[in-house]
Formats: structure tokens, sequence, C-alpha cells
């Protein structure tokens, strides 16, 4: 993926899609795994999600833009 | 809002309770001082490390965003970011449209802030902000560079980012850092409402309750369903587990909703029954009634097992058809029997209702949900005039604020401009705005005077991040401690914005002392013209006038009811209903004649409204009325609607015609019978509102029971 991205004109950072992106999945993750509450068994939950955030994002960042 | 959900301590018997007490409070404060300050400064040092141009703006929406409850700071973050986006997206169109005619340009700018401000005062939750902020957005965006129309796109994609930026560090900070979970508060608030509901159900099987006691009971049911709305829409942002039951919690206040009309309408019908001398027909239903009450009260400790209850109720409902027939054999007359039947459908239809309703709360007190239940939506009652004038008043303020500014040639109009667009936003929703804007305005005057101190005494001789905490947090932390107690928070608000603001961090720091007078004065200035501008436009959130709108747009929901189509009107009515109706009553005394009047006509509207409801159900769903007898109805509903539209005298005697036309038209349909009885005794109703327009000579008060058998 390339480092910037042209939108309409305007140089974005590649890193935004990506942001979105991962956003989009966490949302999706939420969505399953709040139907099934399996956020009880985790001690704290925001800052497991938070982590699991920071996980795919960075993972997807480096993959992607590497 | 005040729990203190996570603490399991064993509360050991102490010498001093009200030292404990207070140093509960205390803990309860410095944590959130500690969150503000904290978040703050890692909003501070990111955005410096990003090199972003005005790390205050980042620290200011900080201050603006830290909440308590982060439940609230990530539903106020989700909206913020969505004005944000919204309103740098106008700034720039508008910057695009006049980059050379400043006139035009403030014209259109300030109707954007007006409209985003009356946007603000039609919602009571954080969407609100997001009005707030895209107006403001737009303001900050292009009131800098309004000489540099070039510049406008950089310096839009400078605040987006640091505002954008501020919103991520609250939201982090508050959501990882001893988070204040609102989640735990509402699953309270659920499990106490639902208690409370059936106790009250139980208790009230001896039959009569005195009108009094409903009408508070009444209030206090509205409360609990719009509470548990409101803080429902927060905590989705809160909590997935939450978000995936969120519409199974709608369904379950609108069920709750609903079997509380069926219940007032049941209690009703009995006392009007008892007081018109109907004794034996009042004892049938009291009896019918009382398995209901034997279905609710299981061993003690079971009595809130909502499984329990839900089989206990289905159990009861079976048996209620051939109980209520062997009750109605010793009812002699057939008008006696009308009765009955009415009080009897009500009830096996509130009995459902309240099996429907612990059934579905049981099924939320699980681990998990299966299958997918109906959507439904708690509509909001607005008044769409007074964000009208929410609107006109700060269209006055900024369009003020702009002629002066251009007449003037001040070179600080731009911040005087900025203050004011955030504030005439602010404060438009708030109840009692000129207090509001003149606690903040001291705030914001002690903040400055704070942050002059940090800047010319303390900062000159410091070095360094570190040092930059140490000098300013003394001061800064006074804000956030401010805004804990409930009746400062106004200053505290308005001191951290003022610190914040007119420290005006930057890297590397400018030490400018006429800079800083002149933007303090214009930031005053702007903040106290928006205050103003309620003196001359007065607020109409909470006024007499007010009330009698909302008053009247209450009455209309009975021709609401009566006409708008059928699918999911229900609901509609019913949470319209509660929503206008809290407004009305958070302002009124308790107790007082005001209060009491609209307690008895929010009544007297929920219990005609549902059964209008129910008898267009009746009219739509079978077939089997004929044409003729379904225009008799129609034009008895129309009647009602009318009646309720403008009540009169004259009104109430053409609706009374109609309604016993009615009832004599559909003497071979008992449903729909039953339903325009029902309505018919609750025009009767010699305690309900209408009561004062019903004429002194009664015609007696079921003339055609001779054609109902």
């Amino acid at each position: 993926m390339p480092h910037e991205v042209a939108f309409r004109g305007v140089l974005l950072p590649g890193l935004l899609p990506v942001f979105l992106g991962c956003l989009l999945l966490m949302v999706l993750i939420d969505m399953v795994v709040g139907r099934f509450g399996l956020y009880r068994h985790v001690w704290h939950p925001s800052l497991f999600r938070f982590a699991l955030f920071v996980c795919l994002f960075g993972a997807a960042g480096l993959l992607l833009l590497r | 809002m005040s729990a203190v959900p996570a603490i399991e301590s064993v509360p050991s018997p102490s010498r001093w309770p009200w030292l404990a007490e207070f140093l509960a409070g205390e803990r309860h404060a410095w944590i959130f001082v500690g969150k503000s300050l904290l978040a703050i400064y890692i909003a501070a040092w990111l955005a410096m490390w990003l090199q972003l141009e005005q790390p205050a703006t980042t620290m200011i929406t900080v201050a603006i965003v830290m909440n308590p409850h982060s439940g609230m700071v990530l539903a106020k973050s989700f909206y913020r970011a969505i004005g944000t986006l919204a309103g740098s997206v106008c700034g720039l169109v508008l910057m695009a449209l006049f980059p050379q005619q400043r006139e035009l340009f403030l014209l259109s700018l300030s109707l954007w802030v007006a409209l985003c401000a009356g946007g603000a005062t039609l919602y009571r939750n954080f969407m609100s902000y997001g009005f707030v902020l895209a107006g403001y957005t737009a303001a900050i965006v292009t009131l800098p560079v309004i000489s540099h129309p070039l510049h406008v796109f950089d310096t839009a994609v400078m605040r987006v980012s640091e505002v954008l930026l501020g919103i991520l560090v609250a939201a982090v900070v508050s959501d990882l850092v001893w988070p204040e979970r609102l989640r735990l508060l509402l699953r309270q608030n659920a499990r106490r409402q639902f208690a409370q509901f059936i106790d009250f159900v139980r208790d009230s099987t001896g039959g009569s309750i005195p009108r009094a006691q409903m009408e508070q009971a009444h209030l206090a049911f509205v409360r609990a369903a719009v509470q548990l709305e409101d803080m429902r829409a927060s905590v989705i942002f809160e909590d997935p587990e939450v978000h995936a039951r969120s519409t199974r919690m709608r369904l379950l206040n609108q069920r709750y909703m609903s079997a509380a009309t069926s219940f007032q309408s049941l209690h009703h019908l009995i006392n009007r029954l008892q007081r018109s001398g109907s004794q034996s027909v009042a004892d049938a239903l009291i009896m019918l009634y009382r398995p209901i009450g034997v279905a609710l009260s299981p061993e003690p400790a079971l009595r809130h097992e909502t499984t329990i209850l839900a089989e206990r109720l289905t159990a009861c409902m079976t048996q209620l058809p051939a109980q209520a027939a062997a009750l109605r054999v010793s009812l002699d007359t057939p008008t006696a029997q009308l009765e009955f039947d009415t009080g009897a459908a009500l009830l096996q239809r509130f009995a459902a209702e309240l099996r429907d309703f612990a059934a579905l709360e049981g099924s939320l007190r699980g681990k998990q949900t299966r299958g997918s239940v109906e959507k439904v939506h708690f509509r909001r009652g607005n008044d769409n005039l007074g964000a009208a004038i929410a609107v006109l008043r700060t269209f006055f303020t900024m369009v003020t604020l702009s002629t002066f500014w251009l007449a003037s040639g001040w070179a600080f109009g731009a911040s005087a401009m900025l203050l004011a667009t955030i504030f005439s936003g602010l404060l438009a929703a708030s109840p009692n705005p000129v207090s509001a804007a003149t606690h903040t305005l001291y705030g914001y005057a002690a903040g400055m005077l704070g942050a002059f101190l940090v800047v010319f005494w303390l900062m000159p001789g410091s070095d360094g991040f570190l040092s930059l905490i140490a000098v300013s947090a003394a001061f800064l932390l006074i804000g956030p401690y401010l805004s804990t107690r409930d009746t400062l928070s106004g200053v505290g608000a308005g001191y951290t914005l003022g610190f914040v603001y007119i420290l005006a961090l930057k890297n590397p720091m400018v030490y400018d002392p006429t800079h800083f007078f002149n933007d303090a004065i214009a930031q005053v200035a702007g903040l106290a013209l928006s205050g103003i501008a309620f003196v001359f436009v007065p607020a109409v959130t909470g006024s007499g006038w007010q009330r009698a709108r909302q008053l009247r747009r209450l009455r209309e929901l009975v021709a609401l009811a009566a006409s708008a189509p059928l699918e999911g009107l229900a609901w509609r009515f019913e949470s319209v209903s509660r929503d206008l109706f809290q407004q009305m009553v958070t302002h009124t005394r308790p107790g007082s004649a005001e209060s009491r009047s609209l307690l008895a006509w929010g009544l007297a509207v929920q219990e005609s409204g549902r059964a209008v409801l129910e008898l267009r159900q009746d009219l739509a769903d079978g077939h089997r009325v004929p044409a003729a007898v379904c225009d008799v109805i129609t034009l008895a509903l129309q009647a009602v609607a009318r009646l309720y539209l403008q009540p009169a005298a004259a009104r109430w005697r053409e609706t009374d015609a109609a309604v016993r036309m009615a009832i004599g038209a559909a003497a071979a349909m008992p449903a729909v019978r039953q339903h325009l009885y029902q309505l018919r005794t609750a025009l009767h109703d010699d305690e309900s509102p209408l009561a004062s327009y019903i004429p002194s000579s009664i015609p007696s008060p079921l003339p055609e029971s001779g054609n109902a058998a």
C-alpha cells in the first residue's frame, strides 16, 4: 500500500484508511464478543479492548505499509 | 449520578461515620481530578510531539470532554467527533464561497452557528454536544485565518487533528484509568425499576388506590422510563455487551410503559366504579385481580426472580377467563356485566403485558441473548419553537459581535467570536442560562488569573515538559476539583477552560503580556455577551410558556393516536407522552397546584390515548366490523380527539353523545364495545381534568344498556 493516499486531490496519510478499517473491525469484534458476553472473563475489559485495538492497528500498519 | 460502585470493602464500625463518608466523596473527586490532569498533560505532550500548531486546542477539547463516568465520555467523544468533522467541512465551504466578502462570510457563519445552537437544544443527551461542536469547529477553523483565505485548508486540517487528538486521549484515559462504570448504575436502575413496579402491582391488589398515590406512582414510573433510556443511550458506547442488548432494552422499556398504562387504566376504572356506586362490580374485579397478586407473591426470596414470575403469570393467565366467567354470573344487570367485561378485558391485557415484561427482563439478565426482537424506538417530544428561539438568540449575538468587530477593526474580535460561539451553544440547553453564564464567567476570570500567574511568574524559569507540569498542575487542578462539587460545577468548567485557553501552550512558548491581556479582554467580552443575550431573548426551557405549549402537545397526542398511521404508533404514543410529561414536570415544584394539574392531564391523556389506540387496532385487524359501525366509531374517535385538542363543555357533550352512539352501534362486538365503554368512563371521570367541562346535569350513567344484552 502507498504511504500517502490521494483523496480528491488531497494527500492523506496511508495509515488513515488502515486506522478506519481497524476501527470497523473492532466494532465487528465487539458485536460478536458482546453478544456472547465473553468480555466478562477478562480482568479489565476496556484495557483489553484497547490493547486488542493497538495490536490490530500495529499489525495491520506494519504489514501493509512496510 | 454519584454512585461509587467499585469498592467492595466490608463496612467496619467507624468512630467517625461522617469522616468515612467525606473521604469516600473526596476519593471520588480526586480520582476525577487525577484523570483530568493526566489526560490534559498527555494530550499536550502528544500535540507537541506531533508538532501540531496549537496544543491549547487539544487541551481545551480534553477539558470539555472529561466527565466522571466513562460511558459519558465515550458518548460525548463520539458525537463530538462527528460534530467536529461536520463543522470543519462547513467552515471550509463557507470560506470557499466568500473568500473576499467578509460581511457575507460572517453573516453565513453566524447563521450556521445559530442553527447548531438550535439543534443542541433539541437533544437531551450528548448529541447536543455534537451540534455545539459543529458550530464551534466551523468558527475555530475559519476565524483565525479570516485575513488569509489561502491558508484555510491547512488550518482546518490542523484544528481537526488537534480536536480529534484531544477526543482520543480523553476517551482512552477515562476508559482505562479507574473507569467509573455507568453500566453498573444502569443495571441497578433496571433492576430497581422492575422490583418497584412488581411490588407496587402486588401491594395494590386490595383494589383501590387514592388518586394522589397513583399520581406519585405515575411520576416515578415515567421518571424511571426516561432515565433508563437516557442512560442506555450513553452506556452503549461504554460496553459492547450492553450494545448487543440495546434493542432488547428498548423493547423492555416500551413493554414497561405499556404495562404501566394498562395498570393505571385498570385502577382508574375500579376507582370510578366504586365512586359511582357500582360496588359489586368493583368487588368482582378486585376478586379477579387477586390471582395476579398471588402469582406475583412466591416466597420472599424469589419475589424478583423474573423467570419464576413469568411462569406463574402464564399459569395465572390461563385461569383468568374461567374465573371471570364465574364472577360474571353473580352480576345481574347488563350494565354491570358490561362494566365487568370492560374491566376483565383490561385486566387480562395487563396480565399479558406484565408477563411479557417479566419474560424479557429475564432474558436480559441471562448471560447470553438468543434470537432477535422487534425493533422499537423511544421517541422524544421536542419543542421546535424553543429551538427556533435559540437560533434567533445566537444569530443576534453573533451578528452583533461581527458588526462590532468589522466596524471597529478590533484585532482580537476573532477570540471574542469564538468564545461566544462555544458558550451560546453550551448554555442554550441549560435550565437557568443567566446564572450558569455568570458562574462560568467568574470561573473563567479566575482561571485566567491563575494562568497569568503561571505564565509570567512560574513558567519563565521552567525547562522541559516535567517542569511545565510542576508549575501548572497546582493551578490547573482547581478547575476539575470544583466541577465535582454540585453547586460549583459551572465555575469549575469555566476555570478549566479559561486557564487552558489563555495559557495558550506553544512549543516554543511565547511570552507576550500585551497579547495576553488583549486576548483575555476579548474572551471575557465574548463570554459575557453570550450570557447577556439570554437577558434579552430569554431561554424557553423550563418557562411557564413552554410548559403551556408542552401541555397542548401532550393533549394533541390523543388526536395523534386517533389519526396517525397505526404502524408503530403505540410505541410512539407511549414514549412521546412520557418524554413530554417528564420535561414538563421537572420544572414544576412537586406538590404545587400546577404540578398536580399536569399530572392529572398526563394520566388522562395516557388512559384515553391508549383506549383510542386499542379501538383503532380493533377496527384495523378484524374485518368483522361492518362499515356503518366503523363510521360511527370513527366519528366518536374524532370527537374525542377534538375534545382533547380544545377542551370545552360543548365539545364534551358532543363527544359524550358520539361515544354513546358508538357503544349502541357496536352492540354485537364485545371487544370494541368494551374499549368504547372504557373511553366513556374516562370521559365521565370526576377526578380527571376533564371533569371541569362536564355539565352539571349528566345524563344517566348508561342509557343504552338496554341494547346490550
